[in-house]
């Protein structure tokens, strides 16, 4: 399996001048998707844990050891599913207006607005 | 990103694998090296290797203690810091110091330390100047010549792709128990994809616990985000909260002398009969605001905070304490920082972890090797190689053949450097780093395998050296080491012997030239003959 879609993949290598700059968008694509799954995923965890960190039921040392251990795992659930969704838009979309969304909440809660 | 979700995850292991595997092939090796960070240290001092483990360790501490604090008394008693060592399973010597005055330009004030034989509290020649496991201890989470900071981002970064391409590992991995049991020999690239599946499987909980809870060690650098928020005052208000014990007094000038220790000692004997104490630190010696702290060892639980009791030093009452009874957050999160330092792992359990961390180096290596040894055989015979499989190649061989050379020419450092060389245990750092060089060189001429079997041989002739280079400049040997039941000792010596033996069977597994050839045409041979036929 492993091989065989590596060979899918190896075989698409451009040949000729209009392969060369669909190599190029590919290749910027594949730099964006980085930076989502990079940047995107470290962005949204952050806010993700801080919101939660607010709104556990728990003391204050208590959620903030729980959310930041699993920190982690979420920034890997981020990180793949940027890579597993088709459209990059749909991914940059998702992140952002997620984000956003749990940042007001959470200024609404503190009160920073 | 692909067609489908199993393109798309297949795509993803093959490239954050790819792009991190060599500062992930580092990280992993001196991680390994590091859960024998006492043993390797001990072994780098052999101004103390006479100094038997004492046989009634925890019952001479208080007399230990007390002992020690008179000296203190005597040599610094207007000190901002004592600190006291005591004795543990994995290393002999009682060693305590104070800190000196701090001269101006200086970040930290100097420690003057002592380290005596506990046996018969005599003191001990003072030890070579060396890192010892202290070094790739660093190596693992804070790189060399780079920013300690830098170098921290840069390591979660690769751990967080470790960690992705575990998980998608797992997910591509359709038929993973039935490929523990399948291992096709010769193969060319096959072969090296059984290896890589099968170092990986059989460790799998162990890969994804280290590499999860190595995340976790630095977690509070990548996300103090929720204690930033929960806390007015952030992180630092935080941890106060957790360890209160941690609270320095401001130092004063008004001297007041200090309670008798004994009388500290006496509050945990009674909390805890057969109290196991690890650490004694004291603040601000004989002033108004001395403090105090006694660390007890963690009792083999999963935690690497054990009970801490800070004592205010001028009536000797109980100030502050922690680690006896956290919460269920606090349990989880320090049991994963103990899990991945293994601190409590006894010899049986600690070799286990090593040899996981074996399999965890051997896994990246595969994973490596594969990319290039793929791409090579899919190459057509006119075909010259791309730029990036060249430096895939010339990488490889610099960083997998290039760490254990580097590894074996620290160790041989440490007995050949005349003991009273400046700055000695930065030119044992520095013997490390020159020998990499060495090897990444060979690497950029060539990278045949003739070029591997040399490395090879260099590797194995390094490894073969240690035990020899010990034995001449040393009193005890091998076979000694044996004989007298000094284990660690014993265990560094059979490890290189094994890791020898192990290239001299790469060294001779690795085919002729020409055998070479004829194994990568396989597939390319059979094609022709198919179109031909």
């Amino acid at each position: 399996m492993h091989s065989q879609s590596l060979q899918a993949g190896q075989a698409k290598e451009p040949r000729g001048a209009k392969k060369r700059s669909q190599s190029l968008s590919y290749r910027v694509a594949v730099f964006f998707r980085f930076v989502a799954a990079i940047l995107g995923g470290y962005v949204f965890t952050s806010v993700f844990i801080s919101l939660l960190a607010v709104l556990l039921p728990l003391n204050k040392l208590d959620s903030v050891l729980l959310t930041t251990t699993l920190s982690v795992f979420f920034y890997c659930c981020v990180f793949i599913w940027v890579f597993a969704v088709k459209s990059l838009k749909v991914v940059w979309i998702t992140i952002l207006l997620t984000t956003s969304l749990q940042l007001f909440v959470l200024a609404l809660i503190k009160g920073w607005l | 990103m692909k067609e489908n979700f199993f393109r798309s995850m297949t795509w993803l292991h093959t490239w954050v694998g790819l792009l991190v595997c060599w500062l992930l092939f580092l990280i992993f090796f001196a991680g390994t090296l590091s859960f024998f960070k006492d043993e390797i240290s001990f072994w780098a001092k052999p101004e103390i290797h006479q100094i038997r483990h004492q046989d009634h360790r925890v019952a001479s501490q208080a007399k230990q203690i007390n002992d020690v604090f008179a000296d203190l008394q005597q040599k610094a008693p207007n000190s901002l810091s004592w600190r006291i060592n005591m004795p543990d399973s994995r290393n002999p010597v009682l060693s305590y110091g104070y800190a000196e005055p701090k001269q101006p330009g200086q970040r930290r004030a100097p420690f003057n330390y002592t380290h005596i034989d506990p046996n018969t509290l005599e003191p001990v020649p003072e030890p070579r100047d060396t890192k010892g496991g202290g070094f790739f201890y660093r190596l693992h989470f804070d790189l060399h010549y780079i920013d300690v900071f830098t170098a921290r981002i840069l390591v979660c970064l690769a751990s967080m792709f470790m960690l992705v391409a575990l998980v998608t590992g797992v997910v591509i991995h359709k038929r993973i128990f039935k490929d523990m049991f399948s291992f096709r020999r010769n193969k060319g690239s096959r072969s090296w994809l059984d290896a890589h599946n099968v170092s990986s499987v059989l460790a799998l909980p162990f890969h994804i616990m280290i590499t999860y809870t190595g995340i976790i060690t630095l977690i509070f650098m990548l996300f103090p985000y929720p204690a930033e928020t929960v806390y007015e005052e952030g992180l630092s208000q935080m941890f106060n909260e957790a360890l209160p014990v941690n609270k320095r007094a401001a130092p004063t000038d008004e001297h007041r002398p200090m309670v008798a220790i004994n009388q500290v000692l006496d509050q945990i004997y009674t909390k805890y009969p057969n109290a196991d104490i690890s650490h004694v630190f004291v603040r601000n010696a004989n002033t108004a605001s001395s403090q105090i702290v006694v660390y007890l060892a963690t009792a083999k639980e999963v935690v690497d905070n054990g009970p801490r009791y800070l004592f205010n030093g001028v009536t000797g009452q109980i100030d502050a304490q922690s680690g006896e009874d956290w919460s269920a957050s606090a349990q989880f999160y320090d049991s994963m920082t103990a899990l991945h330092s293994g601190r409590l792992a006894e010899p049986l359990l600690r070799w286990l972890y090593f040899l996981c961390g074996v399999a965890g180096c051997a896994m990246i290596a595969t994973g490596c090797m594969m990319w290039a040894k793929r791409l090579r055989e899919r190459m057509k015979p006119e075909q010259s190689a791309h730029r990036g499989l060249k430096l895939v190649e010339t990488l490889n061989l610099a960083t997998l053949m290039g760490l254990p050379f580097a590894t074996c020419a620290f160790f041989i450092a440490n007995r050949l450097l005349p003991i009273e060389l400046a700055a000695r245990a930065d030119k044992e750092v520095l013997a490390f780093f020159l020998a990499w060089l060495f090897i990444a060189v060979l690497a950029l001429f060539g990278r045949t395998q003739s070029h591997w079997r040399l490395a090879a041989w260099l590797n194995a002739v390094a490894c073969f050296s240690i035990p020899l280079i010990n034995a001449f400049t040393t009193e005890g040997n091998w076979i000694s080491y044996l004989l007298t039941q000094q284990w660690a000792l014993f265990g560094i010596d059979s490890a290189f012997i094994c890791a020898g033996l192990m290239f001299i069977v790469q060294s001779r597994k690795i085919p002729s030239h020409d055998n070479v050839k004829e194994k990568g045409n396989l597939f390319k041979n059979r094609q022709l003959k198919e179109q031909q036929g």
